[in-house]
């Protein structure tokens, strides 16, 4: 499949603050990535300096193993419209798509079309006086009908209701199955997003916290439901993320998968085995980061 | 995947100015207004100033620059609001920019061509029967309303430039940075004139501004007009779209 961007120790500072440090990562073209992390974590400046918006204090990014900024060559083939986007004040969507359309070559008027029927967005009101799920909508739009061979969407749910985020979601995987290309998803709503995604990278202060496949990290971590003695007989010296009392039965999230034998284990100690959601292990991976970084400080 | 061009996107950048009409329209009115205005206040001065003669004594407004400064924010405008959402459509700034001065320089040929058309007509009318003039200005016209339309439309190109410059200068350097840009300008222009007018004196001074032919005048525009084009490039690679 290839790499269609690569980032190699890449650091973007405002003033004294590190928006982004040290980050290497890259993102295999025509797949699906998750870009998750806490508010600040640096992710709507990573796809800033990856779209050629803003530009790295260090480091270096390759889209297409080009450097993106001012590159007419690479930036045409992206599109990463901000979920705070501004437009002209006076433009009515249908403004917006046909300045869209004459800037992306592949741009598909017919999806468009079927996408501003989905939403039910109104094409004769000014965006400045669309809702706020409205305007994310239009984002959207813009975002699935360019088809850019790399799209991010930076927190696209952000406005639209449940319904309106459902038929996102179906629409870009219909489209992606159609037309493959690299998407980058950027999203607090981890599990919301979790059937889409097929990369993870976390970030988390500025520095990639994990940079895998969404199988992979999932098996990174299993949840136990039983009695204490039990769950610790299974699971033994493994790190353990969450604990929960439930009544007389704990239900405790350990990091590690468990073997085949520790399976038939836990199945004849009448513990019940769980997946764990992508959400919960973000947050607790995050978490323990975090609580690194402060004892480090603190040391 | 289709190919885009540099030139289909810098059409693409151009276009993206005219998508609302907002760079032709709102000037047009001010335009239209503006002269509006002038002649109302002209055929009411010949109201009341009876024994005006006004073959000897024309009426002259000032009233044609409006639509300049009406420019000159929408210009801003361009800088502060089309410049973010072109980059959601991925243009380099490079693109951006040779469309948006393609389209300032469409807009300048648009007023230019519009001034002439005015001068003409108070000509024509002899200042609409009652010698007031608001665009047919003397010097302006002095070398023919070619070279007026030339005077116009670099005006006009100027002024658009440096309210984009600005609005770009604001987003390279933050609004405190900006005004002591802005200040230190002034202050330069103003050691500039100290020293002139020490060396030569006021008159000299004016002596030279007014021995200016129209077509001298658009020369000295240039140049403030291609530092400005030169300065917005320079702000806009590394000016900062939200």
């Amino acid at each position: 499949m290839g790499t269609a961007i690569e980032v190699k120790n890449l650091s973007r500072r405002h003033r004294s603050v590190a928006a982004l440090d040290d980050v290497t990562v890259s993102f295999e073209a025509n797949t699906i990535h998750g870009l998750l992390g806490r508010n600040g974590a640096g992710k709507t400046s990573l796809m800033s300096i990856i779209a050629g918006q803003d530009w790295p204090s260090e480091g270096e990014v390759r889209v297409f193993g080009q450097r993106p900024h001012e590159n007419e060559a690479v930036l045409p083939r992206m599109c990463f419209v901000r979920e705070d986007q501004k437009y002209m004040d006076d433009a009515k969507p249908g403004h917006v798509f046909t300045a869209a359309s004459l800037a992306y070559p592949n741009w598909d008027a017919d999806l468009a079309q079927r996408l501003i029927e989905d939403f039910h967005l109104p094409m004769k009101t000014k965006i400045n006086k669309l809702s706020r799920g409205q305007r994310s909508a239009v984002a959207v739009i813009i975002g699935l009908a360019c088809r850019a061979n790399i799209t991010f969407f930076d927190e696209p749910y952000i406005g639209l209701d449940a319904a309106a985020r459902q038929l996102f979601y179906d629409r870009l995987l219909e489209d992606y199955a159609e037309n493959p290309r690299t998407i980058v998803v950027s999203s607090h709503l981890i599990d919301e997003i979790a059937p889409l995604i097929e990369h993870i990278v976390l970030l988390d202060r500025g520095r990639v916290l994990v940079d895998e496949s969404a199988d992979e990290l999932r098996e990174r971590a299993v949840t136990l439901i039983g009695r204490w003695d039990h769950v610790q007989d299974v699971i033994g010296g493994r790190e353990i993320l969450r604990r929960e009392e439930l009544g007389r039965l704990v239900r405790v999230t350990v990091l590690g998968g468990l073997g085949a034998d520790e399976q038939a284990r836990a199945r004849e100690l009448d513990l019940d085995i769980a997946p764990v959601s992508l959400q919960q292990l973000v947050v607790h991976l995050s978490a323990r980061q975090g609580a690194t970084l402060e004892t480090a400080k603190e040391a | 995947m289709a190919k885009a061009s540099t030139l289909s996107r810098t059409y693409a950048a151009f276009r993206l100015q005219f998508l609302t009409p907002n760079l032709v329209i709102v000037p047009g009115i001010v335009f239209v207004f503006g002269w509006a205005v002038a002649l109302g206040i002209f055929f009411w001065v010949d109201g009341v100033a009876t024994d005006r003669d006004p073959v000897a004594e024309p009426m002259f407004a000032g009233g044609s620059q409006a639509p300049l400064w009406c420019l000159a924010f929408m210009a801003a405008y361009v800088g502060s609001h089309t410049f973010p959402f072109s980059q959601a459509l991925s243009f380099s700034r490079k693109v951006f920019l040779a469309g948006t001065l393609a389209a300032f320089a469409a807009v300048s040929v648009g007023f230019g061509v519009a001034f002439v058309l005015a001068a003409w007509t108070e000509e024509l009318t002899n200042g609409f029967g009652i010698h007031g003039y608001n665009f047919a200005i003397p010097y302006l016209t002095s070398q023919g309303l070619g070279v007026t339309g030339f005077v116009a439309a670099a005006a006009c190109w100027f002024v658009m430039l440096l309210g984009f410059t600005i609005v770009m200068l604001y987003k390279r350097l933050g609004l405190t940075n900006t005004w002591l840009v802005i200040i230190a300008v002034i202050v330069v222009i103003l050691a500039a004139v100290l020293l002139t007018v020490t060396n030569v004196g006021w008159s000299g001074l004016w002596g030279w501004f007014g021995g200016l032919t129209p077509m001298a005048l658009l020369g000295w525009l240039m140049v403030p007009a291609v530092v400005l084009t030169l300065a917005s490039y320079a702000l806009i690679r590394r000016a900062s779209p939200v």
